[in-house]
């Protein structure tokens, strides 16, 4: 007996599964709306986003990045920042230890990534070549050397000693001067700072070290300051003059391949650790089995059990806990939902599973009767796609929470090659899986077995992967924000070494 | 007892956090096509790709892939190996019982269309040397030339060599082949993914008490341990 408060219940789960796939189109909705006006915030993107694509921006974390050197706070007057912003000049005779002319970046360092880097070029050394690159804190004092003070580090051009937080420096590498392109940057991988040095000087000797493994690596030194860090630049002898590349052009240092190898790095220590030899085949198989891929699954059975040598033991294990249930109808909706075949979907379900189509104006309805709109403006049928519009979304105007994605059906109307608009989304394969996968959640829902409606909207794949990024994101919370979070697109678009 | 900094995670705190990750199902769609085409489970990767419209690695390698199956389809064997060379030279070069059946097929389509001298010909300069060096080869070739010598070939013994069904036969031999050529260089990338969650859950216990999952089979939150 189902009494009238358990069909409630029975109602909201429903409608807990059928907003889940809601809300995935919804963030597909806001995707195509945000990157048809992405092109106007093409600039300041830095070397990370090339290899990801511009798709992928919405993913990319926004974070502002020093463009030039800070012209208010810095050089307390010593030194002089030219009109360009990216050169500081040293006019005067130096007399002391705190007349240092240092000039910070407008801006701190990224956090969020593996790697930041930039490069000074030595225009003129001066009476002295007191030049140094480095980085500082906020309150850094603005008459010393980065690196002479606590929480700065610098390499200095004159000795070519490391400073970090007091006014002895540490051996570290060749010294630079007039015609020099140094680098300096932060792992955040690591927790290290690195710096680079282009000198042909110092080139030679790379070669002979095997330049191609730490390129124009000077050294690295521990990073023990946990807060924002401001890309330092300093000039205390008359003449000195020193630009710096932010990024805007490109840079000595192949830092591209600087990250590779330090991604390749840390990949030999993943790849030591063991899995289970058949784990990928058996969260491959609950994969198929969870989204009733049945044709795939049935060929990939076979494979694998005449495969030398066969794989055993994985159909014990090897099981989403859903197993086959229903797993014949799963597949026969998704193929014809996947066709566009809509109302055969329609009819189908509710000779199935009536339960599950009994509201007309729950999610998985609006869900379909937006695919058959859809698949009328697709075959050019107008007329029709007006008449079940008004027809079948005039429910679902006054329910608000579905209003915005009702809109961006209608609006395919509006548009002559729709495909091409901002709604153009609505007509790829993606939003018929995602009413396939939404049907399919839902059917999985009525497994009497089924205890927690969660369990019917993501594979084991997925939960092993929200684990993953949740990992990363948590790792990087704990550890001041700094560091690279995980994406899947990254790992995709990789080509294995 | 052990003095502790770790942060505690709950359960609940730990599964608002994996609910604000968001998984794009096309990235797990090519991430499995990636496991299926690498895997070599190529069947499973075209039933794969109709049921999910999951492509297989880019779109221009399948084009290229299907030139050359439907090349050595309609007999066109030269011009297929030509292409497949194009493609990667090493495919040839490493698999000698494929191209052995490219040559073959060769022979086969020189014979239908009667050219009996140069098919001939290329029998003893091109195939018969490799026959020597492989006793099944030797076999095959002996066959494939037997064509030559029956009247009413579509009802010998050999007549199956003529029929369109040795074509396909060869046709999806190049094919799985480029597959894994295309593949071969790389390992799938779910298992790597695999050992990054452990690894990244190694590192994060360093720093905090969450809800971990063990069980890669089964992906099962277990309570942080306190």
């Amino acid at each position: 007996m189902v009494d009238d408060s358990d069909s409630e219940q029975v109602q909201k789960e429903l409608d807990l599964v059928g907003s889940y796939f809601l809300e995935l189109w919804r963030l597909k909705s806001k995707r195509a709306s945000a990157s048809s006006a992405k092109d106007v915030e093409m600039v300041n993107l830095g070397y990370e986003d090339e290899e990801l694509g511009g798709e992928e921006e919405e993913e990319e974390e926004e974070e502002s990045v020093p463009t030039e050197l800070d012209t208010l706070n810095s050089s307390g007057g010593f030194s002089i920042v030219l009109p360009d912003k990216l050169s500081v000049q040293y006019p005067t005779v130096n007399l002391h230890g705190h007349d240092v002319g240092v000039v910070q970046a407008n801006r701190p360092a990224p956090v969020k990534r593996l790697v930041y880097y930039f490069e000074i070029y030595v225009k003129n050394a001066g009476a002295k070549g007191y030049i140094s690159i480095g980085f500082t804190t906020e309150g850094f004092n603005m008459r010393r050397q980065p690196g002479w003070e606590a929480n700065s580090y610098g390499y200095h051009g004159d000795d070519g000693l490391l400073y970090r937080g007091q006014g002895k420096g540490e051996a570290f590498g060749p010294t630079y001067s007039t015609g020099d392109t140094v680098g300096g940057g932060i792992n955040y991988g690591s927790q290290e700072f690195f710096f680079t040095n282009h000198s042909q000087h110092f080139k030679g000797v790379c070669n002979v070290l095997d330049a191609r493994k730490n390129g124009q690596v000077v050294g690295k030194v521990e990073k023990d300051v946990k807060g924002r860090l401001y890309p330092t630049i300093a000039v205390h002898s008359q003449n000195e003059e020193v630009s710096v590349n932010f990024g805007k052009d490109p840079f000595l240092f192949d830092i591209k391949a600087y990250e590779a190898a330090q991604r390749a790095k840390q990949q030999t220590y993943i790849e030591r650790i063991s899995i289970p030899q058949t784990a990928s085949y058996g969260i491959v198989r609950s994969y198929l089995q969870h989204y009733g891929y049945e044709d795939t699954l049935h060929v990939f059975d076979e494979a694998s059990q005449s495969s030398v040598p066969p794989i055993t033991g994985i159909h014990d294990n090897g099981f989403n806990e859903h197993g086959v249930y229903a797993l014949k109808h799963r597949k026969i909706l998704r193929k014809l939902i996947k066709d566009g075949q809509i109302d055969d979907a329609f009819g189908k379900l509710r000779e199935w599973y009536p339960q599950i189509v009994q509201d007309d104006t729950s999610a998985i309805c609006l869900m379909l009767y937006c695919q058959k709109f859809i698949e009328l403006v697709r075959v050019g049928h107008l007329e029709e796609a007006v008449d079940y519009g008004r027809t079948h979304f005039e429910k679902f105007y006054s329910l608000k929470e579905y209003e915005d994605l009702v809109k961006d059906c209608a609006a395919l109307l509006a548009y002559e090659e729709p495909k091409k608009s901002s709604v153009g989304y609505l007509l790829e394969e993606s939003q018929l899986e995602n009413v396939a996968d939404a049907v399919n959640a839902i059917i999985l829902w009525t497994n009497p077995e089924v205890k927690d409606h969660k369990s019917c909207l993501h594979s084991y794949l997925e939960k092993l992967l929200r684990q993953l990024t949740a990992c990363f994101l948590e790792k990087r919370l704990l550890n001041g924000n700094q560091g690279e979070a995980f994406r899947l697109r990254r790992v995709l678009l990789a080509k294995n070494s | 007892m052990q003095a502790t900094s770790k942060k505690v995670i709950t359960r609940d705190e730990w599964e608002k956090k994996l609910n604000d990750v968001k998984i794009r199902k096309e990235d797990m769609n090519k991430l499995v096509m990636n496991f299926l085409v690498t895997e070599g489970y190529v069947d499973a990767a075209e039933k794969f790709r109709t049921e999910s419209g999951t492509e297989h690695i880019d779109l221009a390698t399948i084009t290229d892939r299907m030139a050359v199956k439907k090349a050595v389809q309609s007999g066109n064997v030269e011009d297929a190996i030509e292409k497949v060379n194009d493609l990667n030279p090493e495919i040839l070069d490493t698999n000698p019982q494929l191209f052995f059946h490219l040559q073959q097929q060769r022979l086969i389509e020189l014979i239908r269309n009667g050219k009996i001298e140069e098919a001939l010909e290329f029998a003893q300069e091109e195939l018969a040397p490799r026959g020597e060096e492989n006793q099944s080869f030797l076999e095959e070739l002996e066959r494939t030339v037997a064509l030559l010598a029956f009247e009413d070939v579509k009802n010998s013994p050999v007549g199956d060599l003529l029929d369109i069904s040795q074509r396909l036969k060869t046709a999806s031999e190049v094919n799985a082949a480029i597959l894994t050529s295309q593949s071969h260089e790389k390992d799938p990338k779910l298992p790597s993914l695999l050992r990054m969650l452990l690894w990244a859950q190694n590192q994060l216990d360093e720093k905090a008490a969450y809800p971990r999952i063990t069980d890669l089979f089964t992906a099962t939150l277990e309570d942080p341990f306190v």
